[in-house]
């Protein structure tokens, strides 16, 4: 089966007062149909920045494709004309961000910005895709949805309005689904509302879906997948199960054993020591060199290549080696 | 072992904009009669979602949001009561430390200012003493003393945290009241406040009112918790307790909505808990239980009556109906 998205060796870069700044380096990944995808790391590492390359989204200038491709069901993105990338987005990838309040916009009720949504892309008149509209905020479980449709954003709650994105996301029933910390700014008992529509929303409609998350607790609980991002890089990638439970890479080893847990609460946590580097002072060397206990000459001078060893693929000479 | 909080009856009320230029002001109840103790060297967690009322509690017990009504019992003294002399000289003995360690910290202020400024305000001992304790209190937070004379912006988050945290401890307080100290921070810088946090109350006898919406790390820091919903308790107990037995139905939701790395998709994990909806709004609050509306188990009885805090052993939990 090939997959749905194909990226390769995806490079971007950003101009900044420091020169050039690679933001993504030789990044990697697929998600296959009907699969989710989760995409974890700190904050910088790239994760947002994949999004948003998928959904040709980069600002730019100061940001730029470099090098690479992107292939959604078979067709390069990264060449893709303007006009043709107007056409995919919202009808064959659409994105769910982080922060609804500030992705929807407050002069419009959020009936007429869903029902705008469909318009674009289906030939339908307004009554139809507000009646369309109307569906969906019911689909997604908002209570009277013919009431709330006429509701702006500030009316609703910050679950409600992740509810009418996600509406809006799946109006054209897009194959995938790219979902940005879909509920950082929500509530525990809303995100668990969200995560669960997320994943009906895939099992009724058969999108894949690529959620960006911090959270590990999310990958294990929504994720077929993983893709661990530091620095800019994807530095391990497997099955959920493989990644949670016998993670390769110190960074991924390390990220696991921070989180505090809610099933056992004792000893001290694991610390990754010091701090994610800024990507303009990157070296030649691993990313991770500097915080890593197992790091030796080769890592600080050599860039280590996703490559699988034993279990599963990670980008470490430690583990290629057999050191750990 | 003695208490050092004593929290009775704690009510916060907030005023509204008036409906018409004429009519009285209507009220918000934030904190509805909140009472909790906090023994020496523990931690007592307070958890909720927004808007349940736990950082209103905390910021009402040590007086920094005006109370409606109850007592503040610190070492004896009611701090509801004392005039703001008094509680300005009180305030040695509590610190603080803020979720966003970018906005708490003045920008144009060196760190070495920041940190030293409670004694200055205080007036604690000579120039040079109060210098002597800012080197110490660098060194116990794991900072450098090249460090001294930076700005706040030349420091990471996790970093920022650290000055933070020292300068809630340059007076030597017993109560550290910690508002959601990591929520602003990636997971791996935040196992390092974590863990410092949890050093620093061993080594100082410290007891923390630690205020947080994720149960991880309230399991972690925290010898007990109490859930808050609506300006409310509805249970507390010691942090095992909690976690393994929840009783209240609010709290098991609570804990199965929490993302855990047990909880695998792979295994066809499914929710075993799912409640719907938004919490009430605080301006219009339901007759009866807070939570009835979105509660599995409600009965009539549960919209029409108030339940309160029923104590069994070590435990509390305001619910007709407790597992």
């Amino acid at each position: 089966m090939s997959a749905l998205l194909e990226i390769e060796d995806l490079n971007v870069t950003f101009n900044t007062r420091y020169g050039a700044v690679t933001a993504l380096d030789s990044v990697s990944l697929h998600v296959n149909a009907g699969e989710t995808l989760g995409v974890v790391g700190e904050s910088g590492c790239g994760k947002s920045i994949t999004a948003l390359s998928v959904m040709g989204l980069i600002p730019s200038p100061p940001g730029r494709i470099a090098g690479g491709s992107i292939r959604l069901n078979g067709e390069e993105l990264t060449t893709a004309s303007p006009a043709r990338m107007r056409a995919i987005r919202g009808a064959e990838a659409a994105m769910i961000f982080q922060e609804p309040m500030t992705s929807l916009n407050p002069v419009f009720t959020v009936g007429a910005q869903i029902a705008e949504a469909i318009m674009l892309h289906q030939k339908v008149g307004a009554d139809q895709a507000m009646r369309a509209a109307v569906a969906l905020l019911d689909r997604v479980g908002i209570p009277s949805p013919d009431a709330r449709a006429r509701d702006y954003p500030h009316q609703l709650s910050g679950g409600m309005r992740q509810r009418v994105m996600i509406a809006m996301a799946v109006s054209c029933r897009p194959k995938m689904l790219i979902a940005d910390e879909p509920t950082t700014a929500l509530d525990v008992t809303v995100q668990a509302q969200i995560f669960d529509l997320l994943n009906e929303i895939q099992r009724d409609f058969g999108a894949a879906i690529v959620l960006i998350t911090h959270d590990m607790g999310a990958i294990a609980e929504m994720a077929d997948r993983v893709a661990v991002m530091y620095a800019g890089r994807v530095i391990e990638g497997a099955t959920a199960d493989d990644v949670l439970d016998h993670p390769q890479h110190p960074y991924a080893r390390g990220l696991i054993d921070c989180i505090p847990n809610i099933a056992k609460g004792d000893a001290a946590l694991r610390e990754i020591p010091g701090v994610v580097p800024p990507l303009h002072l990157l070296g030649a060397g691993c990313a991770f060199a500097a915080r890593c206990a197992h790091a030796n000459n080769r890592c600080h001078t050599e860039k280590p290549k996703l490559a699988a060893h034993g279990h599963h693929p990670a980008a470490c000479h430690a583990v290629q080696e057999g050191r750990i | 072992m003695s208490t050092v909080l004593d929290v009775r009856d704690l009510t916060v009320r907030f005023d509204l904009p008036r409906p018409s230029m004429f009519a009285a002001r209507p009220q918000l109840e934030a904190v509805r009669a909140v009472s909790f103790t906090l023994e020496e060297g523990r931690a007592l967690g307070l958890v909720g979602e927004s808007g349940s009322g736990k950082t209103t509690t905390a910021m009402a017990a040590i007086r920094l949001t005006e109370a409606a009504g109850g007592q503040v019992l610190f070492d004896g003294d009611d701090l509801l009561k004392l005039s703001a002399e008094q509680m300005r000289l009180r305030r040695r003995d509590v610190g603080l430390i803020f979720q966003d360690p970018y906005s708490s910290l003045n920008p144009r202020a060196r760190v070495v200012d920041i940190v030293r400024e409670p004694l200055d305000l205080m007036d604690i001992g000579t120039m040079d003493e109060r210098m002597g304790r800012v080197r110490e209190l660098f060194t116990l937070v794991g900072l450098r003393e090249d460090q001294l004379s930076l700005f706040p912006h030349q420091f990471s988050g996790g970093q920022r945290q650290r000055i933070s945290i020292a300068r809630a401890l340059t007076t030597n307080p017993k109560l550290l009241v910690c508002d959601e100290p990591v929520s602003a921070l990636d997971v791996a810088i935040q196992a390092q406040i974590l863990n410092l946090l949890a050093r620093l109350k061993q080594e100082l006898g410290l007891s923390y009112l630690f205020i947080s919406h994720d149960l991880g790390v309230v399991r972690h820091v925290c010898d007990d918790v109490a859930v808050m919903y609506l300006g409310q308790i509805v249970e507390q107990a010691p942090v095992a307790t909690l976690f393994d037995a929840p009783r209240h139905p609010y709290t098991q939701a609570l804990l199965a909505a929490a993302p855990s790395l047990k909880r695998r998709k792979s295994q066809g994990y499914t929710r075993a808990m799912q409640i719907k909806g938004d919490p009430p709004s605080p301006i219009n609050p339901p007759k009866g239980c807070a939570f009835a509306a979105r509660c599995p188990k409600s009965r009539q009885i549960c919209t029409e009556q108030r339940p309160t805090l029923q104590k069994s052993d070590n435990s509390r939990v305001a619910c007709f109906f407790p597992a």
